[in-house]
């Protein structure tokens, strides 16, 4: 099975093509994407995918920044393929949005061009969070099609008084004897070889150079700890809510299937110590989610399908974007109990956020500013995809674990508990 | 250190739900003039109920929508200060609601595009029928004096223990720290909860309008606790959820009767009870299913102090049972007291009536669901969305809230965990559908003074939403 990669395209729109490309999204929006000029379904290992527009603003100094377009997509290894796919597949949709970005070969440039183009576009993640790490959109589609082959099975008859040992024999027997599930019966393969040598180096290099690094860090880290807290001190916080015409655009495009996407774009602080914490600390968002949290599960949330960190504008914005299941008052809250110390940690840096204290503390426990800043910095998705709009992650999870079951011996505790998946 | 609840001011509907004033009506009033309204506001203000010790055999609550503030004088950058979610209406959130097709906001009796206008809400209850009427009828008669003729009464409303499917309801309820109810030792919910102007459980004061003082210098409003010197419209006021529910009670009857016919063909009652208590969570006495999971134990009726922890599975009540989806108590997360925290986020104060049961039948029969809540988004509205109508709540796949959640697009499917295997009811209908409502903010005594006393400060806004 692949491992999976978030993409991010971005271009400049050029100003006067602005209007043309807000009418074009909102009108994309309205019919949709799995077909049509993207034809998003027949994409390979395509899990996502968000179009956005960020708006021309100023940075902090008062230097413009132009309207944009941005692509993202979660998508099984190899890259590739996938950004071969988005000109071979893609095309049209693809054309059509990017024809209102400066440069973009047009339609009528070769596909070499064309995917050229889009690769030189292509703007790379600080972190990139995945629910499961190697589980493909075949190994989702075809397990959630092996829970709905088994629950029509259990449908059939009346099972009680049978031996949960019987009763999972049977369904066994019932899966190996169909051709269509047979493959079942295997454990999903895991990540190539050489993904999984390269994330075993890093997980161990990472530790070594910070140890090596130890006395250096051990210097350093009270003093920028101070540094911080002044900074925390000094800086002045300013509520301000949403408008309730952003809050309208926002939910437009929310709240259709099991999941959300969800993208936010802010400023961070000025200065050096601020540029150099937020590097920091996406050092270790980086290393975190690749080997800490890289199953089904981002610090107690286990509604995130994906999740990624971008630095824009040479590390003078940043966005956060992702796919989670149910909507996004229950996403914060979330966010708020259970991992306020990460987005402070990350959020913190950025202008707006309610007031930290030691960059872990505050912030997202002051729950009603978290709430208004986020809905205030989060940029409508007009044009989304999802391959799987009925599942969550647990429901993702769920079934690997129901097709995990159907191999080995069992204690009869494990089959009872493995019964109740179903 | 105890809150002190500022009783008098607070209106009563957040202390008691009236269980000895058994009969009520509630009427739906829009006035075309800001002075109407300021008219009849000013007659009704010394016949508001409030928090305070109470003996009288009738109580009156008022409330009032966006258009309603609007028309009385409240100008934009006031209305600003209430929450989002209000500010839009319950109609206009029908997407995240539910609220589709047959629930549609445009079927609505009132509340929603094509119904009447809706400024405000009276809530009158009594002991007696005739005093009710006499009350009633008083109350008409200066809505026709002020010259208010879009008026909708909401009749035949009755307290019972039963709700129409059968079952015992109204059990659990948040206690209000504060309040001289509370003061037995249970878990207490902060007021901040439900009472604006207060700590919440997180410590914090929900936002609410808060005008500079030179807005009110008459000092007719409260000042803002956090001692900003604003004046603070919302302290002691909640927000008031409205909705009018209409229950199919033979189409739930009859559908649990199709799927637990015997072989045979014959109707097996003890079945279809059983069925309809693992879709509750509760027997028809009330018996929570955690305690009596084979058969209703009469003397449980009244029992709130459970948990699921123990039930991990849902093997005695079921993960999509309905009052495991309201409140789902322990079983949230891992850690019993963490999820008791995390729904301590997510209560409300309800305060519901059923109706039609001797009416003209043109509803049917149903709830008017009625709670109370400090934040719209987080309390009422995320209870309807991520628990009662989401598929996948709790692990599940496409079972929406087996009562009352929404059939579409999915959600018609009830799982009953059981050993060996669960036992699984496919193409539930819809029960519950959702006649008429609209989001209300219920003031405090002195806010309502202050909306009173307002003045023309522009063209009125034009009658209707």
């Amino acid at each position: 099975m692949p491992h999976q990669l978030g993409l991010t395209i971005r271009a400049t729109v050029t100003a006067e093509q602005v209007p043309g490309l807000g009418k074009w999204l909102a009108e994309t929006a309205r019919n949709g994407v799995a077909d049509g000029p993207f034809d998003f379904i027949r994409m390979r290992g395509l899990h996502f995918a968000k179009l956005c527009l960020l708006e021309e603003t100023v940075d902090l100094d008062g230097e413009p920044i132009p309207p944009s377009l941005v692509l993202m997509t979660e998508v099984d290894a190899p890259l590739r393929r996938h950004l071969a796919e988005l000109v071979d597949v893609a095309g049209d949709g693809i054309d059509q949005a990017f024809g209102y970005c400066a440069g973009y070969p047009g339609a009528g440039a070769c596909r070499r061009a064309r995917i050229g183009w889009l690769r030189r576009h292509l703007v790379s993640a600080s972190a990139v969070y995945v629910n499961t790490v190697g589980r493909g959109l075949e190994q989702i589609r075809q397990e959630a099609k092996l829970r709905e082959a088994l629950q029509d099975y259990l449908d059939q008859r009346d099972w009680s008084g049978l031996a949960p040992a019987e009763v999972r024999r049977d369904l066994q027997a019932h899966v190996a004897g169909r051709a269509d599930l047979a493959w079942a019966m295997k454990a999903p393969a895991p990540p190539s070889l050489l993904f999984r040598a390269r994330e075993a180096v890093h997980k161990v290099a990472v530790p070594l150079a910070l140890l090596a690094l130890l006395p250096a860090l051990t210097a350093i880290l009270p003093v920028w700890a101070v540094l911080l807290r002044m900074a925390e001190r000094r800086e002045r916080p300013l509520t301000q809510r949403p408008t309730l015409q952003h809050i309208e655009e926002l939910a437009k495009y929310e709240d259709f299937v099991t999941q959300n996407p969800f993208a936010v774009v802010g400023f961070i602080k000025p200065g050096r110590l601020r540029r150099v914490t937020i590097r920091a600390v996406m050092f270790a968002i980086d290393y975190a989610v690749r080997h800490l949290y890289n199953h089904a599960d981002l610090a107690g949330i286990k509604t995130i399908h994906f999740a990624r960190w971008v630095p824009l504008d040479g590390w003078r914005r940043m966005t956060f974007a992702s796919n989670y299941d149910g909507a996004v008052e229950a996403y914060n809250d979330d966010f708020i109990d259970k991992v306020w110390w990460g987005l402070n940690a990350a959020f913190g840096n950025a202008v707006g956020y309610p007031p930290t204290r030691w960059l872990l503390w505050g912030g997202a426990t002051h729950e009603q500013p978290f709430k208004y800043i986020l809905r205030t910095r989060q940029v409508p998705v007009p044009v989304w995809y999802t391959a799987y709009p009925a599942l969550s992650a647990e429901n993702i999870e769920n079934n690997a674990q129901i097709r995990a079951g159907l191999r080995g011996d069992m204690s009869p505790g494990k089959v009872r508990h493995w019964l109740s998946l179903l | 250190m105890a809150v002190q609840l500022d009783l008098d001011d607070i209106q009563g509907l957040l202390a008691r739900g009236y269980s000895s004033l058994r009969h009520a009506r509630f009427t739906i009033f829009a006035a075309r003039e800001p002075a109407q309204g300021r008219a009849l506001l000013a007659w009704l203000l010394p016949q508001v109920t409030t928090a305070g010790p109470f003996r009288a055999d009738t109580a009156l609550q008022l409330a009032f929508t966006p258009a309603g503030l609007r028309r009385l004088g409240l100008p934009d950058r006031v209305m600003a200060g209430f929450s989002a979610e209000f500010a839009e209406g319950m109609a206009n959130r029908s997407r995240f609601l539910g609220d589709l097709e047959e629930s549609d906001p445009r079927s609505w009796a009132w509340g929603g595009p094509e119904g009447p206008p809706v400024d405000g809400l009276t809530m009158l209850y009594a002991s007696e029928p005739d005093v009710l009427r006499r009350r009633q009828a008083e109350l008409m008669q200066r809505f026709a004096d002020a010259g208010i003729r879009d008026v909708t009464e909401l009749d035949d409303l009755e307290l019972a223990d039963q709700e129409p499917f059968g079952f015992r309801d109204g059990i659990s309820q948040p206690l209000i720290e504060g309040l001289p109810k509370a003061a037995r030792g249970q878990r207490t919910v902060p007021a901040g909860e439900f009472v604006l102007g207060y700590r919440n459980n997180r410590g914090q004061l929900a936002d609410r309008p808060l005008l500079p003082a030179s807005a009110d210098p008459r000092r007719l409003l409260l000042p803002d606790p956090t001692g900003s010197g604003q004046a603070d419209l919302g302290r002691n006021g909640s927000y008031l959820v409205l909705r009018q529910l209409e229950q199919d009670v033979d189409g739930f009857w009859r559908f649990l009767g199709q799927v637990t016919r015997a072989p045979d063909g014959a109707d097996d009652h003890g079945r279809q009870i059983a069925l309809a208590a693992k879709m509750v969570g509760r027997w028809p006495s009330g018996a929570p299913l955690v305690k009596a999971p084979d058969r209703d134990v009469p003397a449980l009726g009244g029992d709130n102090d459970f948990g699921y922890h123990g039930d991990p599975l849902g093997l005695a009540c079921p993960l999509g049972a309905h009052i495991r989806r309201v409140n789902p108590r322990d079983s949230l997360d891992p850690q019993p007291a963490a999820s008791l925290d995390a729904t301590g986020r997510h209560r409300l104060l309800r305060r519901g009536r059923r109706y039609g049961m001797a009416g003209d039948g043109r509803y049917g029969t149903g709830l008017y669901f009625i709670c109370l809540v400090a934040d719209l988004a987080r309390q009422f509205e995320f209870v309807q969305h991520t628990w009662l109508d989401n598929p996948t709540f709790s692990g599940l796949y496409d079972d929406a809230d087996p009562l009352a959640g929404s059939r579409r697009p999915s959600g018609r499917t009830f799982t009953a965990p059981a050993r060996p295997v669960r036992h699984r009811y496919l193409d539930l209908p819809q029960f519950v559908r959702t006649r008429a409502g609209a989001y209300f903010f219920l003031p405090g005594v002195s806010a309502m003074r202050y909306l009173a006393q307002l003045q023309d400060t522009g063209p009125a806004p034009s009658a209707g939403r």
